[in-house]
């Protein structure tokens, strides 16, 4: 079996990587991260955005901003994918192609979620950083500015790169719209091979698996980097650095012999 | 400076600050004392508007600081009034020089050099200038206070509250915070320290407000309060005080 | 863009058949998912306390992969690609016995199963150690005071996480479409190819789910407030 993995890597390589192109869309894994990375660079500002509206003093703002991200918490992406799919042609009056729709649902289903990190970011600051800016004069969106949304943005940036592989594997739903990337370039292969699924599809699942992965450990190291900083020189070992309780429990089973 | 008239204080149905009916002068020191729960921190909270009011009027420098008004003018009163809290809260992303330039240049349109040069000032004043590129997470907390100090007071404002500034310490750094302190009483600031620092209340106040439940029930000059209290709820709190 | 009508849709005996059948796939993909990966998952995590470090290892591993591969592909893999490696009898039997919907629910439930254990595994975590002690203290052997100190308050712990998974298997179901199961994405869509009224049909397909959504995380906002003891933080 491992060498037909490898005949059919070292075939289709190409078309993995980057599906037709040059004759056709840029597509396999290059669409994927071009997809990815683009979805969540305009999803970011967007995001923070509503979060700062969900936070914001005016009702309008609060209630629209809760009523979006809401909606995308409640439905399937599949659904959204349809309705951007049906809508932006109808607003901007001509079709567009399937990235673009793929890019447009992803921008707005993942802005709803990453204003949710953001917010939770916000809320997770102690309630004397904004105290100590107003109290020096500055207004609400100055103290946004200087105070609150440097410390937060850093604070959730392991959550944003843990959204960030959400998007990746969000991007394999293009496959049911057609658009050209990696999972659909793979479901090509098989259909062209048409004997060999279970190989095709595990060397689709391992790829996803090396991208998804290697990035939730950069997540981790961020996550780690984050926490020593904001710890600060003087932390020091609390009781509940000895270990969590079950662990424990399982050191005074093994101690007493259950 | 700042004056109160009859103003008064709910959460709710709880009387928070009741009549409260006082004044701190141009240059003048008020120590404000008392048990936990009789609304200090509510009281000098209100000075700046962190709290709301009820009833009643607070003046800060001929202003209503309570008045109806345009966001950007309460941002401009608060600016001209420091304020020192229990938990410090200084800008852990900013360097202790960037906390203290923050505010001046981005408030006060003072240009860069300028605010530098003000702020390594303070900073020389609460004895920290070698401390200026370190982050407020390498500082003690004691450090930090002084720091808190030195950022409120680069916004050159008139009057100075501390919301129990020495209350967070561990007993050793109490003393250096108290000196900066000390030193701005005699350089004449006008302040309002909201403490439990008898010492320095007796050494540095020229009058100290006792309250409970809400109410100053007594106003008097140290020396006075300290040897003869006249409100038996304050001969109580003089008197639990001595026993430890 | 013609006038919205409702009743296009909902007053067809056709499309309302379409509609509630697909609703119904949905409702039997999502619990029989739902069952399997909360089963599942008290077994990877039991599994996962014994001292082995193989077992350790084993479970960790099956929570990486079902974490960094996307449950579509997943779904793809187990449809498409291991069900090509079973005997022709079992495929025969399958193909007989809605395939697309048993591969479904074995692929969102094994996936879903990382999830919930996870957070299972999170919930005992964050008991503080002085629980274990007190329990110890008091008396209690292992499984006592598994039973009656450490579960309960993982569980309270574990709450929202698993009742936010339990919304994400939900929506979820939806993907099952693409292996050709017959839920409600899946009628919409159809309803649509046939109505022409694509507007109203995606109306009604959205407040269908948001409604069971939004009625989850109620049920879990409510579980969440019951499970907590008077004057908890």
């Amino acid at each position: 079996m491992l060498t037909e993995i490898y005949q059919i890597v070292s075939d289709n390589w190409l078309l993995l990587l980057i599906g037709q192109y040059p004759n056709g869309p840029l597509g396999g894994m290059a669409a994927t991260m071009l997809l990815s990375l683009l979805g969540i660079a305009l999803a970011f500002p967007l995001g923070v955005l509503i979060a700062l509206a969900r936070l914001s003093p005016f009702a309008a703002l609060r209630s629209s901003a809760t009523a979006l991200i809401y909606v995308m918490r409640g439905i399937p992406l599949l659904m959204v994918i349809f309705w951007v799919y049906f809508l932006v042609p109808l607003l901007i009056g001509r079709s567009v192609p399937g990235f673009v729709t793929m890019l447009c649902t992803l921008v707005i289903y993942e802005g709803a979620f990453l204003s949710e990190v953001v917010r939770a970011g916000i809320q997770a600051l102690p309630a004397g950083q904004i105290d100590a800016a107003r109290a020096l004069g500055h207004s609400h969106l100055s103290a946004m500015r200087y105070v609150i949304l440097p410390q937060a943005l850093f604070n959730v940036l392991p959550s944003i790169v843990s959204q960030f592989v959400s998007t990746i594997q969000e991007t394999t739903l293009g496959y049911v719209i057609n658009v050209p990337e990696l999972t659909f370039a793979a479901s090509q292969i098989n259909n062209r091979l048409l004997t060999k699924p279970f190989e095709v599809f595990l060397i689709l699942a391992i790829i996803y698996f090396c991208v998804c992965w290697s990035l939730t450990q950069l997540a981790n190291w961020l996550e780690r980097r984050v926490a020593a900083r904001r710890a600060g020189p003087q932390a020091t070992v609390s009781p509940a650095a000895r270990g969590p309780s079950a662990t424990r429990l399982g050191d005074v089973a093994r101690e007493v012999g259950k | 400076m700042i004056k109160f008239s009859h103003v008064n204080k709910w959460y709710g149905d709880y009387p928070a600050l009741v009549d409260i009916n006082a004044e701190v002068a141009r240059g003048e020191v008020v120590v404000v004392c008392g048990p936990s729960g009789s609304g200090k921190s509510t009281l000098i909270r209100t000075v700046n508007r962190l709290e709301e009011i009820q009833s009643g009027e607070l003046m800060f420098d001929g202003q209503n600081v309570h008045a109806k008004m345009k966001g950007a003018q309460l941002n401009h009163l608060r600016s001209r009034i420091g304020f020192v809290f229990q938990s410090f809260n200084l800008f852990p992303h900013l360097s202790v020089l960037e906390n203290v330039t923050l505010s001046p240049i981005r408030i006060n349109g003072v240009d860069r050099g300028t605010a530098r040069d003000k702020a390594m000032t303070l900073l020389e004043r609460v004895g920290l200038s070698s401390k200026a590129g370190a982050y407020p997470g390498q500082l003690s907390g004691g450090q930090q206070q002084r720091v808190a100090i030195a950022r409120a007071l680069a916004m050159e404002p008139p009057a100075m509250l501390f919301d129990e500034p020495t209350s967070a310490l561990d007993p050793e750094m109490v003393g250096e915070v108290l000196a900066v302190m000390r030193g701005l009483a005699n350089d004449g600031m006008t302040m309002m320290c909201v403490t439990h620092e008898m010492g320095f209340a007796r050494e540095v106040a020229d009058r100290v407000w006792f309250m409970d439940a809400g109410s100053i029930l007594e106003a008097a000059k140290p020396a006075e309060f300290f040897s003869n209290p006249s409100h038996p709820r304050a001969q109580r709190f003089l008197s639990d005080l001595r026993s430890h | 863009m013609s006038s919205l009508d409702l009743s296009a849709i909902l007053m067809k005996p056709e499309f309302r058949g379409m509609l509630a059948a697909g609703f119904e796939m949905t409702i039997i993909v999502a619990l029989s998912s739902w069952l399997l990966a909360m089963s599942l998952a008290i077994v990877l995590l039991v599994i996962r306390l014994t001292p082995s470090r193989i077992c350790e290892g084993a479970v960790a591993a099956y929570v990486t992969y079902h974490r960094n591969v996307p449950t579509l592909v997943q779904l793809i893999f187990w449809y498409f690609g291991i069900s090509s490696l079973l005997p022709s009898v079992a495929q025969d039997w399958l193909g007989q016995h809605n395939a697309e919907a048993t591969f479904a629910i074995i692929g969102l439930g094994l996936c879903q199963a990382a999830y919930f254990s996870e957070d299972l595994r999170s919930g005992l975590r964050s008991i503080p150690p002085g629980q274990a002690d007190a329990a110890r203290a008091l008396g209690h052997g292992y499984i006592s005071a598994m039973r009656f100190v450490l579960v309960p308050q993982a569980l309270r712990n574990a709450l929202p996480a698993l009742v936010n998974h339990t919304v994400s298997l939900f929506k979820n179901s939806s993907l099952a479409m693409a292996i050709g199961v017959t839920e409600l994405t899946y009628a919409v869509r159809e309803v649509e190819n046939e109505s022409f009224r694509t507007f109203e049909t995606y109306l009604i397909g959205t407040l269908i789910y948001l409604t069971c959504s939004l009625s989850l995380m109620a049920l879990g906002a409510w579980l969440s407030r019951r499970a907590k003891p008077a004057g908890a933080r």
